[in-house]
C-alpha cells in the first residue's frame, strides 16, 4: 500500500483506471458490474475486457485506489464466488485530482477559444 | 469446444500468480459478458477482447512479475556483497574468455574481409590457403589447380576474359623492406617496413576508400607510379596520426615513394589477418626487389606469385567464369610455350588450370595452420566456463539451504514452487546479466592479449576486436546458458524441500541438507571429470612445446648467427657478384668472436627450396620417369660451421672450384634411399638443368640427416653442391657464422659487412635461436594458454571441493564434537572425513579419463613427439589431481579434528 503518496503521483490516470474509479463511485461493484456499468455509461464505446479489467484491479489494489470487501453485500447465493471492490478514502481523492485536471484543461481550451463556451 | 473451456486454455497465457488470484473471477465477468451478449456480432467482440487480453495484458502482467523479481534479486544481491563480486567476477571472466576466444575464432576462420564493401561478391582464381612464390619450369608432378598467376597471366585474364566488373592482382606473401623514411633535414636511419605489391585497381576491387588522400588507380598499371599507400595503424605508429603524411617520401631500395593515401583502421586489405604497413604498385617490383623481375617471364620458366581478385559481371555464373578463364590461361599457355612444348613435355605443360573460389574472406595461409588450435582453445575455455557455473551452483546451493526456512515458509503459505523458482531464476539470470556486462571488457582486453601472443609469431598478425553481431550474440547466449546452468539445479532444490520437516529442523544434519550434500558431491564430481582432459590436454601440448624447442636438429644452432645478404639488389653482373661474395665471406671469417663462416643458398629454417631432377649412377627409377631432389648450393667448411656431421667422405671445400671436377655432398636419406647398400662414395649422379643440360656430379661425402629446412616433418634426401662450381654462383647467400663463445657477434658481422660494401644489402641478421624461437613461438603460445587453463580449471574444482567438505563438516558439528568427547582419535576423523568424498574424487577422476581418452584424437594434430594418448601423460594429470583434491580435502577435514567438543555442542 502505498498510503503516503500524493494523489498528483497518480496523475494522468491511465483510462481504464478512472472509468473503474467512477463506476465504483456510487456503489461497491464485483468485476461484470464494473464492466457493465462503464459500458451504459460510455453508451458502448468503451467495453473492458476481463483481462484489462482485473490487470488494473490487481494495480489499483497495490496502490490503495480501492479495496476487496471481506464478504459479498448482496446476500444472493449465485454472487457468493464474486469478489466485491470498494472505493477507498484515498482513491476518491486520487479521482477528484483526476477531474480537476481534466477540468482544468477544458477551461483552457475554452478560453484560447479551442472550442465554443458552454 | 466450450466457452468456458477456451478461456481456460487462454488464461494459462497470464503468470500462475496472477491467474491463481483472478482466474476464477475473470471467467466468470468473461461468461457474463458473453451471455448477455445481444447478437453475433457483440459476442464475436467479446471474443476478440479475450485474445486482445492475452496478447497485450498478459505480457504486461508477466513483466509486473519480472520486474517484482528483478527488484527482489537486486536487493538480495546487495545484501550479499561477497558472494555477488564472487559470482559477478568469476562470470565475467569465464564468460569474457569465452568471448573472447569466439571472437578470434570467428575472425580468423569466419568473418568477412574487414573494411571491404559487399565482400559475398569477391571472387578468387588462385588458392586462398597459400602464399609466397614458385619459379622454374612446370613439370606434371604438381596436382590440382594453380595457388599462383604470373604477371603477365593477370593481364590477360584482366584483358581478354571478359568476366569480371573489376578484377586485381595482389602479391601473395608480405615483403619486410628496409625503408628509409625521409624527414625534413636528412634521411633517418633505416627500419623495417612491411609491404605488399598491388595492381592498380586494388582498392576499387575490394571496394576500400582512404580516410585521407587517395588510392591507386589504372594508370599505376600503364606507368611506373612512385606512390605508395599507408595503413591506419602504419600513420599511427610512425607519423602520429599525423595529417602532413601525405607528400611525405620513402624509399625502398631503387624507389623513392611518396604517400598518397592512408587506409582507414581495422582494412587490412585481401589477406585476412595480416596486416601490411603499406601497399606499393605492382609495375614498380624490379625496383623494390630488384636483381629479379617478376613481371616478365622468359619461356619456358614462369614466376607464379600473385593472387587475383575479381567482381564478376552480372549475370555471369561461377561455372561460366572458369571455363572463360581456363580458356584464356590455355591460349596464354600454348603461346607461351610455343615450340618448346612438343609431344609428352606439351602435355605437362598444358596440364594447369584455374579454379574459381568465392573470396568474402579473403586470403589467408593462416587458417588451416590455426584453425585446429583455435578450436581446441575454444573447447577449452568452455570447459572452464563450465567448470565456473558448477562452483556457483555451489554456491547458490549453500546459499538456498540458508534461505530454506524462509522459501518453504512462502511455499507454506500457498506461494507455488514455479513462482519461487522463477524468482531465483531471475536472480540468477541477473547475476548472470551484470557479469555479462563485465564481460565484454574482459573479452575485448583479452582479445587483444591474445592477437598480441599470435604476434610473436607473425609480426603482421593483426585483428581487431568489433563488438559485431555474431559477437554479441554469442556473449548474450553464453550469459543466458550460464545463468540457466549454474542457476536452475539450485533453484530447483531450494524449492524441493518438504514443507513441514524442514520448518521443523534446526540446522542439524537432516534429509534436506543430505540432499543438498549430494547435489554438491555431483557437481564436484563433474568438475573434476571436466578438469581431467584439460589437465591432459595441457600437458600434452606442454610436452610438445618443449619437443618442438629440443629437436635434435642434427645441426648446432648456439652462438649461430645468420645474415642474408641479397646481391642481386646491387649488383648485376654475376662474376662481380661471385667476387663480392668471397670478399665478404674472407671478411666475415676474420671478423672479431667469429670462429668459423660459411653460406648456403637455402639458408637456415627458411621455407625456400629448390629442387631439381637427377639421375643416379645404378639406380632405376619405379617411377619411369626421373626422380627430383632438394639441392643447396654452398660454401666451404659449410658441415663444420653447422656442426653437421659427416659420415662419410668430405666437406666442400675452397679447392672445389671451376676448373676442378663438379662434386657434391649428399645426405643420409639421400644416401638411403637411392644408393642403398653401395658406398656412395666415387659414384656419380647427374643433375639435369631447366634447359636439359645435364651436369655429372662426384660424390664426396655423406652427412648426417639435418632439419635445415624446417623444425618439424621428415628430412628429405638432399644434395650439397658447391657454390664455386655453380654458373652464376649463389646470388642471394645467406652467411652462416659459428661464434667462438657466447658472446654476440652480430654487430662485428655486420660490421665486417660494412667494410666490404656500405651499400650491402643486408636483408636480415638474426641468430639461429631467434629465428627457431619465431618458428616454435606459436607452439609455446598455445601450450601457455593451455596450462593457464589447466590451472585455472584445477584450482576452480579444488576450491569447489573445499567448499562441500567444509559444508559437509559444518553440518555435522554436532555428531563430530560427540565423537570426540567420547574419545575418537583426529587421524580417526580426518578419515573418516576424506572418506566422504573419495569416492566422488574416485568417480571424477575414471570419468575424466575416460573423457580424455576420447577426445585426445582431437588434439592429435597439434602434437609433435608425444602421443596423443601418452600414458605417462595422463597418470601424471591425474596424479596431479589426486594430490590437489587430497588437500582441498585434508583442510576441513583437518580443522574438524581440531574442534573443542564443548564449545561446538554449545554454540549448536
Amino acid at each position: 500500500m502505498v498510503k503516503d503518496a500524493s494523489p498528483e503521483s497518480f496523475l494522468p490516470l491511465p483510462t481504464a483506471v478512472f472509468h473503474i474509479l467512477i463506476a465504483l463511485a456510487d456503489r461497491d461493484r464485483h468485476g461484470y458490474s464494473i464492466m457493465q456499468d462503464v459500458a451504459a455509461r460510455t453508451d458502448g464505446t468503451v467495453q473492458l475486457s476481463a483481462g484489462t479489467l482485473y490487470s488494473s484491479v490487481r494495480r489499483m489494489l497495490e496502490q490503495g485506489l480501492i479495496e476487496e470487501l471481506s464478504k459479498s453485500p448482496d446476500r444472493s447465493s449465485t454472487d457468493e464466488r464474486r469478489r466485491y471492490y470498494r472505493l477507498t478514502r484515498f482513491g476518491r481523492r486520487v479521482a477528484a485530482a483526476e477531474v480537476a485536471r481534466l477540468n482544468h484543461l477544458v477551461r483552457q481550451a475554452r478560453a484560447t477559444g479551442l472550442v465554443p463556451e458552454g | 469446444m466450450q466457452p468456458v473451456t477456451l478461456y481456460r486454455a487462454l488464461l494459462r497465457c497470464y503468470p500462475a500468480a496472477f491467474r491463481d488470484e483472478y482466474g476464477e473471477q475473470m471467467l466468470l465477468a468473461f461468461s457474463d459478458q458473453l451471455n448477455d451478449a445481444p447478437g453475433g456480432a457483440r459476442r464475436a467482440a467479446v471474443w476478440t477482447g479475450a485474445a486482445r487480453d492475452a496478447l497485450a495484458v498478459a505480457p504486461r502482467e508477466h513483466w509486473h512479475v519480472f520486474l517484482q523479481d528483478l527488484r527482489y534479486a537486486l536487493r538480495t544481491m546487495k545484501a550479499r556483497p561477497g558472494f555477488t563480486t564472487v559470482a559477478i567476477l568469476s562470470l565475467a571472466l569465464g564468460i569474457g574468455a569465452n568471448t573472447a576466444l569466439f571472437s578470434l575464432w570467428n575472425g580468423v576462420l569466419h568473418a568477412t574481409l574487414p573494411g571491404v564493401q559487399r565482400p559475398e561478391e569477391l571472387v578468387m582464381l588462385t588458392d586462398p590457403g597459400e602464399a609466397g612464390m614458385w619459379r622454374g619450369r612446370w613439370d606434371g608432378r604438381a596436382d590440382g589447380a594453380r595457388d599462383w598467376v604470373t604477371y603477365e597471366e593477370f593481364q590477360e585474364l584482366r584483358d581478354r576474359a571478359g568476366i569480371f566488373a573489376s578484377v586485381m592482382a595482389s602479391q601473395s606473401s608480405i615483403s619486410t623492406w628496409p625503408a628509409r623514411i625521409n624527414v625534413d633535414g636528412g634521411g633517418e636511419a633505416p627500419e623495417d617496413v612491411r609491404g605488399r605489391l598491388v595492381s592498380g585497381a586494388y582498392f576499387q576491387v575490394l571496394g576500400a576508400n582512404p580516410v585521407a588522400g587517395r588510392v591507386f588507380t589504372a594508370d599505376s598499371d600503364r606507368a611506373d607510379t612512385t606512390e605508395a599507400v599507408v595503413s591506419h595503424s602504419f600513420w599511427q605508429r610512425r607519423f602520429g596520426g599525423r595529417p602532413d603524411v601525405i607528400g611525405r617520401t620513402l624509399t625502398i631500395r631503387n624507389a623513392t615513394l611518396s604517400i598518397v593515401g592512408v587506409m582507414p583502421a581495422g582494412f587490412v586489405g585481401e589477406t585476412s589477418g595480416q596486416l601490411p604497413d603499406l601497399w606499393v604498385p605492382l609495375r614498380l617490383q624490379p625496383r623494390v626487389l630488384p636483381g629479379n623481375n617478376y613481371l616478365h617471364d622468359a619461356p619456358p620458366d614462369k614466376a607464379m606469385w600473385l593472387h587475383l581478385f575479381g567482381r564478376l559481371k552480372p549475370g555471369v555464373s561461377f561455372a561460366e567464369a572458369e571455363a572463360r578463364a581456363n580458356g584464356v590461361l590455355q591460349a596464354n599457355l600454348i603461346a607461351f610455350y610455343g615450340a618448346a612444348a612438343t609431344g609428352e613435355r606439351r602435355a605437362e605443360f598444358l596440364d594447369q588450370r584455374l579454379q574459381i573460389t568465392e573470396a568474402s574472406r579473403g586470403a589467408s595461409y593462416k587458417r588451416a595452420e590455426l584453425s585446429g588450435s583455435l578450436t581446441a582453445l575454444m573447447v577449452g575455455v568452455g570447459i572452464l566456463l563450465l567448470i565456473a557455473c558448477a562452483n556457483l551452483a555451489n554456491l547458490l546451493l549453500a546459499r538456498g539451504a540458508a534461505r530454506r526456512a524462509e522459501l518453504t515458509l512462502r511455499l507454506s503459505l500457498g506461494a507455488g514452487r514455479g513462482r519461487l523458482m522463477r524468482q531465483l531464476v531471475t536472480e540468477s539470470l541477473v547475476l548472470a546479466a551484470a557479469g555479462g556486462v563485465a564481460a565484454a571488457a574482459v573479452a575485448a582486453a583479452m582479445h587483444r592479449g591474445l592477437v598480441v601472443m599470435l604476434a610473436e609469431a607473425d609480426p603482421a598478425f593483426a585483428l581487431s576486436f568489433s563488438f559485431d553481431a555474431p559477437i554479441a550474440v554469442f556473449l548474450v547466449g553464453c550469459t543466458f546458458t550460464a545463468a540457466l546452468l549454474f542457476g536452475l539445479l539450485p533453484a530447483w532444490q531450494a524449492t524441493a524441500t518438504d514443507a513441514s520437516s524442514a520448518l521443523k529442523e534446526q540446522g542439524r544434519g537432516a534429509i534436506g541438507t543430505r540432499m543438498r550434500g549430494r547435489s554438491g558431491r555431483v557437481l564436484v564430481g563433474v568438475q573434476l571429470a571436466l578438469s581431467l582432459p584439460l589437465l591432459v590436454g595441457a600437458g600434452l601440448l606442454a610436452r610438445t612445446a618443449y619437443n618442438v624447442q629440443r629437436i635434435d636438429l642434427g645441426v648446432n644452432v648456439d652462438n649461430l648467427l645468420l645474415a642474408r645478404v641479397d646481391l642481386r639488389a646491387t649488383i648485376d653482373d654475376p662474376a662481380r657478384r661471385d667476387a663480392m661474395r668471397q670478399a665478404l665471406l674472407e671478411r666475415i671469417r676474420q671478423a672479431p668472436g667469429v670462429r668459423s663462416a660459411t653460406f648456403s643458398q637455402l639458408g637456415l629454417f627458411s621455407a625456400s627450396f629448390s629442387t631439381r631432377n637427377i639421375q643416379v649412377e645404378g639406380y632405376t627409377s619405379q617411377a619411369g620417369r626421373d626422380p627430383e631432389t632438394n639441392v643447396d648450393a654452398i660454401g666451404s667448411d659449410y658441415f663444420a660451421t653447422l656442426g653437421m656431421r659427416l659420415i662419410q667422405g668430405r666437406d666442400i671445400q675452397d679447392s672445389d672450384t671451376l676448373a676442378a671436377p663438379k662434386v657434391c655432398v649428399v645426405n643420409e636419406s639421400f644416401a638411403n634411399r637411392y644408393f642403398a647398400r653401395r658406398n656412395p662414395i666415387g659414384l656419380r649422379l647427374m643433375v639435369i638443368d631447366s634447359d636439359e643440360q645435364r651436369t655429372p656430379l662426384l660424390v664426396v661425402g655423406v652427412a648426417r640427416d639435418a632439419r635445415t629446412r624446417s623444425p618439424r616433418g621428415a628430412v628429405e634426401p638432399r644434395i650439397f653442391v658447391s657454390s664455386q662450381q655453380q654458373v652464376p654462383g649463389v646470388a642471394s647467400p645467406t652467411f652462416l657464422v659459428r661464434a667462438q663463445s657466447d658472446a654476440p657477434i652480430a654487430a662485428a658481422v655486420r660490421q665486417a659487412i660494412m667494410e666490404v660494401d656500405a651499400n650491402a644489402p643486408l636483408m636480415s641478421i638474426r641468430t639461429a635461436r631467434e629465428r627457431l624461437a619465431l618458428l616454435t613461438a606459436q607452439d609455446r603460445a598455445i601450450a601457455r594458454l593451455a596450462l593457464a587453463f589447466g590451472g585455472v580449471a584445477l584450482t576452480l574444482a579444488a576450491i569447489g571441493l573445499y567448499g562441500v567438505l567444509s559444508y559437509g563438516v559444518a553440518r555435522r558439528t554436532s555428531e563430530i564434537a560427540v565423537r570426540i568427547a567420547l574419545g575418537a582419535r583426529p587421524s580417526r576423523v580426518i578419515a573418516m572425513i576424506v572418506r566422504e568424498t573419495a569416492g566422488v574424487v574416485a568417480v571424477g577422476v575414471l570419468a575424466g579419463g575416460a573423457l580424455a581418452f576420447a577426445a585426445s584424437r582431437f588434439i592429435a594434430g597439434s602434437l609433435f613427439g608425444v602421443e596423443p594418448r601418452d600414458p605417462a601423460t595422463f597418470t601424471v594429470a591425474a596424479a596431479v589431481l589426486l594430490v590437489v583434491a587430497g588437500v582441498a580435502a585434508y583442510l576441513p577435514a583437518r580443522r574438524a579434528s581440531k574442534l573443542e567438543p564443548v564449545a561446538a555442542l554449545r554454540s549448536e
